[in-house]
């Protein structure tokens, strides 16, 4: 009969030993170091055998820890030789070894035989490094040789995003660089009579609406979860208890049905949300990302490996700074529209309001870095200051004043940063991208100094599933290894 | 069809049990109250794997709604809300307090407490059993001082028995049995805080000086 492969048990462990001692002689492994071998929980061991007796065997090692995976040992009784019992072997282990996410597998083999090492490199093995004598007594040298194992990527994976790391919960669906359904449920009205999110009340508001949200993005893209490819959900930055809430049901989901997990990265999956619109992303790329919890700088090199973060707010977000300047003025919340309203009427030149960590001493620590805290108090000191005298103040005036002032300072750095690193683009986003005022004056800066401007639609502005489903999409089509199901949620977590 | 439970509840640390016909066949119980987030993904999947079960045969999941400190519990809630949405199994709630008391005697007044920080518990009070053995509520559920709570119910005249519990999801499905058994069981999910959140409404307009 034909030969076949099997997995070794326990009780093959003597007729392996025979052929051990038959290939390797005095190099021979002894029988509890094969024993413990063919039992570690970490190995994959396989014989071949005839209706007989075992004809050769391999194997193979795979830590939990780690990404490469080696080849312990392989040998075939010299007469069975030739038959490609040796390649049926081999396949064998590098079949084992694709279903285990390693992403190389190592082999040594002896430098004085030609046969084993052709047959290696007919696999696809490549000699990497070569170890002076290696093998003893005979002081014959080892090639180290090594065969990278390509993920195969679906093509075009149908991902689903989730976002709760502020007041939205976001539900996105992608196929690939294709957005399906966009779904946004916010708990901004839950918050207006504090004059800012409450994260507790926005944790509570994402436990409500998780649900719902999910049915309707399913149902506006028309698929069902078993379509499912694969979740991403965001794990930070953020509010704590508000992504714990996102991260404890996308998990849920994902052994529910049985799909890889992705931690994604929510500042830069704002990024990743321009490929939704355009079909990919144009790199590099400076990143204004502005909100009512960030004001953040970031040059894009490469989507998934190169994003450095250039600067940030050192108080307040910009977002936050609208908000409260709303409430000094008697506007309601949320303020940026409110002030984009009231600013209308305004003259922005009325008040020179400060333009924080731009004087020249700023310029080497905080050249990317953002404050509004100054700002704030100067123009609630300005009303205060005109209301004990009696004065009335012009609300348009403050208002446009202010707007221009925090705008000012947004377009200006994000303009430096574009040209400081060379960089011939920007992208906005972030709720704060609503503000009229913001995308005019980044068009004029733009356009004078030949930058290219991307301002995504709103819905993909402000927080959104779609985005983290987007970046989790391009981690798998790139090949990008799931998370494992034990991370946790970060809300300083870095790019 | 074979009835396969999940039972989740995140009131204290991370409980996650599967029962099958009744009989608990896996069960996960990690203590750290601060690792909800972190752990609830492997302790459903370890359960399954333990109990050699598909995430498509569970037909039912029961979840712990508290009372307890709100951040861990919504972990356990949304979890289960997403696994059930997930895998098409049906989706109830039921008290953490009752899971503690399920396994009491009941035949004297029980006050059940747990931790609520703040110096305070979460508390119930029970005394009997209904025929499929859920117990019967009398007080709570509700948060208080110890303290306050002892002398409120001296000034009431009623004698207890004080059990500090240990919520378990197992405890947790059983009880979820019990009253799915008796048609008392809740199909409505809404987390039992007991607290309204930290906020204050803001005030004036001042931000200044």
């Amino acid at each position: 009969m034909m030969h076949q492969i099997r997995v070794a048990s326990e009780s093959d462990l003597s007729e392996i030993m025979e052929i051990e001692k038959a290939c390797f002689g005095s190099d021979a492994w002894s029988k509890p170091t094969m024993r413990s071998e063919l039992l570690a929980p970490h190995t994959h061991y396989v014989v071949a055998h005839d209706d007989k007796k075992i004809l050769g065997y391999a194997g193979l090692s795979k830590p939990p820890s780690s990404e490469s995976a080696d080849i312990q040992t392989i040998a075939v009784l010299d007469q069975h030789r030739g038959k490609g019992l040796g390649r049926a072997l081999m396949q064998n282990l590098l079949d084992y070894a694709s279903t285990k996410s390693v992403t190389e597998v190592l082999l040594e083999v002896r430098e004085d035989r030609p046969v084993p090492k052709a047959l290696y490199e007919s696999l696809g093995f490549l000699s990497i490094d070569r170890r002076e004598n290696y093998y003893q007594p005979d002081g014959v040298a080892a090639i180290v040789m090594r065969l990278e194992i390509v993920s195969n990527p679906i093509t075009e994976p149908v991902v689903l995003g989730i976002e709760t790391s502020c007041d939205e919960t976001g539900i996105g669906i992608v196929r690939g660089n294709t957005l399906l359904a966009n779904v946004i449920s916010s708990s901004m009205d839950q918050h207006a009579r504090f004059g800012g999110v409450v994260p507790e009340i926005a944790a509570r508001a994402h436990l409500e609406a998780i649900e719902p949200t999910l049915q309707k993005a399913l149902h506006d893209a028309g698929i069902s979860l078993k379509d499912i490819d694969a979740i991403g959900v965001t794990n930070g930055p953020g509010l704590a208890g508000a992504l714990m809430v996102g991260v404890g049901a996308a998990k849920a989901l994902a052994v529910a049905i049985d799909k890889p997990i992705y931690a994604v990265n929510h500042l830069v999956a704002h990024v990743a949300v321009d490929i939704l619109e355009r079909g990919k992303l144009e790199t590099p790329t400076v990143a204004l990302l502005v909100s009512g919890g960030h004001t953040s700088l970031l040059l894009v090199r490469d989507l998934l490996n190169d994003v450095e973060l250039l600067g940030e707010t050192i108080d307040d977000a910009a977002g936050e700074a609208f908000d409260k300047i709303a409430r000094v003025l008697g506007l309601s919340y949320p303020g940026g529209p409110e002030i984009d309203r009231v600013a209308k009427e305004g003259n922005p030149k009325a008040i020179r309001f400060p333009r924080g960590l731009t004087l020249p001493k700023d310029q080497e620590k905080h050249r990317y870095n953002f404050s509004f805290s100054g700002l704030k108090t100067a123009v609630a000191r300005h009303v205060e200051l005109a209301e004990s005298k009696g004065e009335s103040i012009s609300i348009p005036d403050v208002a446009a004043s202010f707007r221009e002032a925090v705008v000012d300072v947004l377009v200006t750095k994000a303009i430096n940063a574009c040209k400081d690193h060379d960089v011939p683009r920007l992208i906005l986003g972030g709720g704060v991208v609503a503000n009229a005022r913001l995308r005019e004056l980044a068009a004029e800066a733009c356009e004078k100094e030949g930058i290219e401007l991307r301002i995504p639609a709103f819905s993909l502005c402000t927080d959104n599933g779609a985005m983290i489903a987007s970046l989790a999409a391009q981690k798998i089509m790139a090949g990008e290894q799931p998370n494992d199901l034990d991370f946790g949620v970060h809300s300083t977590l870095p790019i | 069809m074979t009835q396969l439970i999940l039972a989740i509840d995140t009131s204290q640390g991370t409980s996650v049990a599967l029962l099958l016909e009744g009989q608990v066949i896996a069960e996960q119980n990690l203590s750290n109250s601060m690792a909800h987030a972190e752990q609830i993904g492997s302790a459903i999947a370890n359960c399954l794997s333990a109990a050699s079960k598909k995430a498509s045969e569970v037909s039912a999941v029961a979840v712990g709604l508290g009372p307890a400190p709100f951040t861990g519990l919504r972990v356990g809630i949304a979890a289960a809300k997403l696994f059930a949405q997930g895998t098409g199994a049906v989706l109830f709630g039921a008290s953490s307090l009752d899971a503690i008391a399920f396994d009491l005697e009941l035949t004297e007044n029980t006050l059940v407490v747990t931790d609520a920080r703040r110096s305070e518990v979460y508390y119930a009070l029970y005394k009997g059993k209904t025929k499929k053995q859920a117990p019967i509520l009398v007080q709570g559920p509700g948060v208080q001082k110890l303290a306050d709570l002892k002398q409120s119910l001296k000034e009431q005249g009623i004698s207890y028995q004080l059990v500090e519990g240990k919520i378990t999801a197992s405890a947790l499905g059983r009880l979820a049995l019990a009253q799915l058994a008796e048609g008392t069981i809740s199909s409505s999910i809404l987390a039992n805080y007991l607290r309204a959140p930290d906020a204050v409404p803001a005030k004036g307009k001042k931000v200044s000086g």
